[in-house]
């Protein structure tokens, strides 16, 4: 089954998120957002914190309901979590009290496969990410890195069409950053199945133009950007380093409030 | 903790329990006040553990081939051991029955309570009143309303012990980390998989202090229960050994218990050591 670029994969219409705060002022956190993301898309959500991005996030994994307006995945508005779209998290979200290759099976298990059929995927994901020689481990006996990675197998293993990552690596050191970025791509780009839609949230330029096939950018509960990157996969050091990819990177910088000083240089860049 | 200083440890805790036997040995050397004409204050254990071990056969109710004193016997080490191992199984078995029927009724309504956080609003006071009532001010109650036999007993040490499983649980489910139930969530398990499969085990590392107090709880609510109105237990035999004055036997039966306690506390702390394999060592500690 090809990847229909024309398909909508998620749609989020006019979604809006207001909390009222202990000091009893309410907060818009989401602020009348409409976004439509076509199957097979990685879209990377970049914005200064507290602007949104995670809300967004957790109403589209259906951890949060939205004050107004709808989210609506594969043509059907949803209601609570569910397995078509999987979510990795940013802090470690690996069951302590299950092994590794339990934590994988975890969706499947849920869902009522049969032991060894599920066994059998969970090994192929850990297998996929790096990690089949620590099947039978506690997850206490593994580094944070190594942690993201069962995660992810996880997720990928449970199957889902779309993708949800907040911050997954923020937390990380530079170099398993990088490895991971890695992991993700080649599971995504995995030949053979349906490219997942993925919406990755970060604070990282740089991760975000390694990633995404688009950028959106937001402040204050607010989409304030819509950039597609069309640069080449698979992309390294010298991708990041295309005029069109700069240019990119001097707008986002502008965004998250970091480029004040440098406006003038900005147009010379793009241009 | 490496295999040597583990050793030593358990030198140096040995070394302690011989010290204080030594010090009340020397005591009891020492002063001799008695209570009554032959019932010294403080026993040594050379009285202890014959004139006093054998008076316990007083306690023997007859049977198996060996007759009771109060049937005109003679005191024996056989009638005393009897009579130790008899009220010792019916406190047991007081302190079992309250502990399983408390422990799971405390433990099956905190879950359910947890399940809405309506529900465990609700139960939020009522739970607070019912921990700050002190236990023993309820035995006199317990025994005017389900009377002073078997049932009454067992159901006051289940009260005893269901209080602390109840708020313990509330307590602990309240404290499984969102993170978890989030990721449960999205993985897809339903309701009942989420409490199964994540609520359980993630409550089990705190579930163990709660089990360890109730279990302290049980020991005494089983102890009070005895003192007014059994006819059998070690309770029983501390509060007829005290109508008499004899306080070597009294102290005999408390070092029974905490013999008793003690080896209660290791079997639960054995049990959540194979349970809990899995945690990180800043949270099995």
């Amino acid at each position: 089954m090809p990847t229909d670029r024309n398909r909508r994969m998620i749609e989020l219409v006019r979604v809006g998120r207001n909390y009222t705060r202990a000091d009893g002022q309410r907060v818009n956190a989401v602020d009348d957002v409409s976004l439509t993301v076509p199957e097979g898309e990685f879209v990377c959500l970049i914005g200064p914190s507290g602007c949104g991005k995670s809300t967004l996030l957790q109403m589209v994994a259906g951890l949060d309901a939205p004050s107004s307006g709808a989210i609506v995945v594969d043509g059907k508005e949803i209601a609570g979590p569910g397995r078509e779209r999987g979510m990795v998290f940013q802090r470690d979200s690996v069951f302590p009290w299950l092994r590794v290759v339990d934590n994988v099976e975890y969706g499947l298990k849920c869902r009522g496969v049969a032991h060894s059929a599920r066994r059998e995927i969970a090994r192929d994901y850990l297998r996929r990410v790096g990690l089949s020689h620590v099947e039978q481990a506690w997850p206490r006996e593994l580094s944070g890195g190594m942690l993201k990675r069962v995660a992810i197998a996880a997720v990928f293993a449970n199957g889902g069409e779309v993708l949800l990552l907040d911050e997954p690596f923020g937390a990380l050191d530079y170099v398993t950053r990088r490895q991971l970025q890695d992991v993700l791509l080649d599971l995504w780009e995995e030949p053979g199945r349906v490219v997942p839609t993925v919406l990755f949230v970060t604070h990282d330029v740089d991760e975000a133009l390694t990633l995404a096939d688009r950028i959106i950018a937001m402040r204050a509960g607010t989409i304030v950007d819509d950039i597609p990157v069309r640069a080449a996969r698979p992309r390294d050091t010298d991708s990041l380093l295309l005029p069109d990819m700069v240019a990119i990177k001097h707008k986002l910088l502008g965004h998250l409030g970091l480029e004040h000083r440098t406006t003038a240089l900005r147009g010379g860049a793009a241009a | 903790m490496t295999a040597i200083s583990d050793k030593r440890g358990w030198m140096v805790s040995l070394a302690v329990f011989a010290a204080l036997a030594g010090v009340w040995e020397i005591l009891s050397w020492v002063y001799t006040v008695e209570a009554q004409p032959g019932e010294p204050m403080v026993a040594g254990w050379g009285t202890l553990f014959t004139r006093t071990f054998l008076s316990l056969s007083d306690y023997w109710q007859g049977g198996m081939g060996v007759p009771a004193v109060a049937d005109g016997a003679a005191r024996s080490y056989l009638a005393a051991l009897l009579s130790v191992i008899s009220h010792s199984l019916a406190t047991i078995v007081r302190l079992a029955s309250g502990l399983v029927l408390g422990g799971v009724l405390g433990f099956a309504l905190g879950l359910a309570v947890s399940w809405s956080p309506w529900s465990r609003r609700l139960v939020q006071l009522p739970t607070q009143f019912l921990r700050a009532l002190p236990l023993l001010a309820m035995v006199p109650l317990f025994q005017l309303w389900f009377g002073t036999y078997f049932f009454g007993q067992v159901l006051f040490v289940a009260y005893g012990v269901g209080v602390i499983v109840f708020a313990g649980v509330v307590n602990a489910v309240r404290n499984v980390p969102q993170i978890f139930i989030d990721n449960a969530r999205a993985l897809g398990a339903s309701r009942l998989q989420l409490y199964r499969t994540v609520v359980l085990p993630a409550i089990l590392p705190a579930m163990r202090s709660v089990v360890l107090l109730s279990l302290g709880a049980g020991w005494g609510a089983v102890l009070a229960a005895e003192y007014l109105g059994a006819q059998s237990g070690l309770g029983y035999i501390i509060v007829y050994a005290q109508q008499f004055g004899l306080l070597d036997r009294m102290f005999l039966i408390a070092i029974l218990f905490i013999l008793y306690t003690s080896a209660s506390y290791w079997v639960i702390q054995r049990l959540f050591a194979r349970l809990l394999v899995w945690p990180p060592s800043s949270q099995s500690a």
